[in-house]
């Protein structure tokens, strides 16, 4: 079959445009794919200042935290005990020996009582500060304070927790837990906790578990301390991770923290 | 004869003239070259309308020309690779081809027969060095602004250009012999593609200039 001369023209023509409109086309792609690019390196720039503005934040309320319990502590148990002492020590009438020597003994151990509690203030002052030594430290120390309350039981387990860590992240997951133990204090009424940390396959898994009232998962949102639930949820996906809840009314607690570790 | 070249030699003269007046200060040598091989393309067109009807043709001009093109190409291509990989190790195989398919083409039909075979391989070897370098932009994780990076504008010109004047190359047996009418043709696709090529190179020129001048 013998071409025509117009038909190689057709032909040369159609192929040209195809071979211009390759380059036209990867022009047009990789100009769209740098556009994504930006779009993309300023969301994770935003991402990036977000996290730290979170970091700051949790830095502040674990601080706030400490101040309130330290405040709590000073007006609850120290004052009254140096109140106490005082008192004490006042009514002591020199003339009366075996009473005044009952009485300073008495003194003498709401003295040492109040050593005590100074003793532990300065610990939860140090706690702050144990987050960048190690969050099973941090959490440890949270828990002594927790049980000196004497109304919780408190079981605390880690599991293959790692020496590699990640100081941003302890920090967020030593303030949801802190949050936690916060709503069960305030709203549980529970006699037990259980707390689980372990750290598997670049994975990090805190359970904080309560045998307290329980609730309805659902109705959370729409009630004031839903707040709490939320900013625990905000910072674990701010992590990459997610959080679990599990509750029903008369049932306990159970909440589960999953995170991308370190 | 001069009419069915003019819009060609235009537009190479207009690009001399912007890499003159945006290049003649970079302070870079090989973007600066550019200038001596726009000034060698326009003294080959000259030539080659000079001597297109002469008793050996023109081919023998733009086969002399096939050296500095695919050297300067060459080099243009090492230095931009360069930022992101062994560019200029990387374009030494090409340069090594080429100069083995050259001699043969000349053992084989001499200089005035047009060298088809070394044209199309070169052509096909600047667009994967064109298509790599676009690789190599997509997957650098910085951003640029593409609207104002001389070099994505150099490649792409030069990739519109290979693109285009491979079908020129491939069929370049018929338009040549043939069909005499095809010949004119030919040129056609060949000034569509030289607008393309010098448009896109005079711009580079321009987002280089205006890179300069923004660094000083």
């Amino acid at each position: 079959m013998q071409i025509s001369p117009k038909e190689i023209n057709t032909l040369i023509v159609l192929i040209t445009l195809v071979f211009l409109l390759a380059p036209g086309f990867l022009l047009l792609y990789i100009n769209l794919y740098n556009r994504r690019k930006k779009k993309h390196i300023e969301e994770k720039a935003l991402m990036q200042q977000t996290f730290a503005a979170e970091i700051l934040k949790t830095q502040l309320e674990v601080q706030e935290q400490t101040m309130q319990t330290i405040g709590a502590d000073l007006h609850d148990n120290i004052g009254q005990l140096l109140s106490l002492t005082s008192l004490t020590l006042n009514s002591i009438e020199i003339s009366e020996v075996n009473k005044a020597r009952q009485k300073i003994d008495t003194a003498l151990d709401l003295n040492s009582r109040c050593i005590k509690e100074l003793r532990l203030l300065g610990k939860l002052l140090q706690g702050e500060q144990l987050i960048k030594n190690g969050l099973t430290e941090a959490i440890s120390n949270e828990i002594t304070w927790i049980e000196k309350a004497g109304q919780y039981q408190v079981d605390y387990q880690t599991e293959n927790f790692s020496t590699e860590s990640n100081v941003d992240k302890d920090l967020l997951v030593f303030r949801i837990l802190q949050e936690v133990l916060n709503n069960i204090v305030k709203h549980a009424f529970a006699t037990q906790i259980n707390i689980k940390l372990c750290c598997r396959d670049k994975q990090l898994q805190l359970i904080v578990e309560d045998n307290g009232v329980g609730f309805l998962t659902d109705e959370v949102p729409q009630k004031q301390h839903g707040m709490g639930l939320h900013n625990i949820r905000k910072r674990a996906e701010l992590m990459g991770g997610e959080v679990g809840i599990r509750s029903e009314p008369g049932t306990g607690t159970l909440v589960e923290l999953n995170i991308p570790y370190p | 004869m001069l009419k069915s070249f003019s819009p060609n030699i235009t537009v190479e003269i207009i690009c001399l003239i912007f890499a003159i007046i945006f290049l003649s200060k970079d302070n870079q040598t090989t973007w600066k070259s550019m200038i001596l091989f726009l000034l060698v393309i326009c003294i080959t067109e000259i030539a080659g309308i000079l001597t297109k009807r002469t008793v050996n043709g023109n081919n023998w001009v733009y086969n002399i020309y096939l050296m500095p093109e695919v050297g300067f190409t060459s080099i243009m291509f090492g230095h931009l690779l360069s930022k992101y990989t062994k560019g200029k190790v990387l374009v030494l195989p090409g340069l090594a081809l080429f100069f083995v398919l050259y001699l043969y083409e000349i053992y084989c039909h001499g200089i005035y027969s047009f060298h088809v075979l070394t044209t199309t391989v070169m052509s096909i070897i600047f667009i994967s060095y064109g298509l790599y370098y676009y690789y190599l932009l997509i997957k650098d994780e910085h951003y640029i602004n593409l609207k104002s990076y001389a070099p994505f504008w150099w490649v792409s010109g030069t990739l519109f250009f290979y693109f285009g004047s491979t079908v020129s190359n491939l069929f370049f047996t018929i338009f040549n012999t043939e069909h005499s009418i095809l010949f004119s043709f030919r040129h056609l696709i060949y000034i569509l593609i030289n607008i393309i090529l010098y448009s896109f190179w005079s711009y580079s020129f321009l987002c280089r200039y205006r890179q300069r001048k923004s660094i000083l």
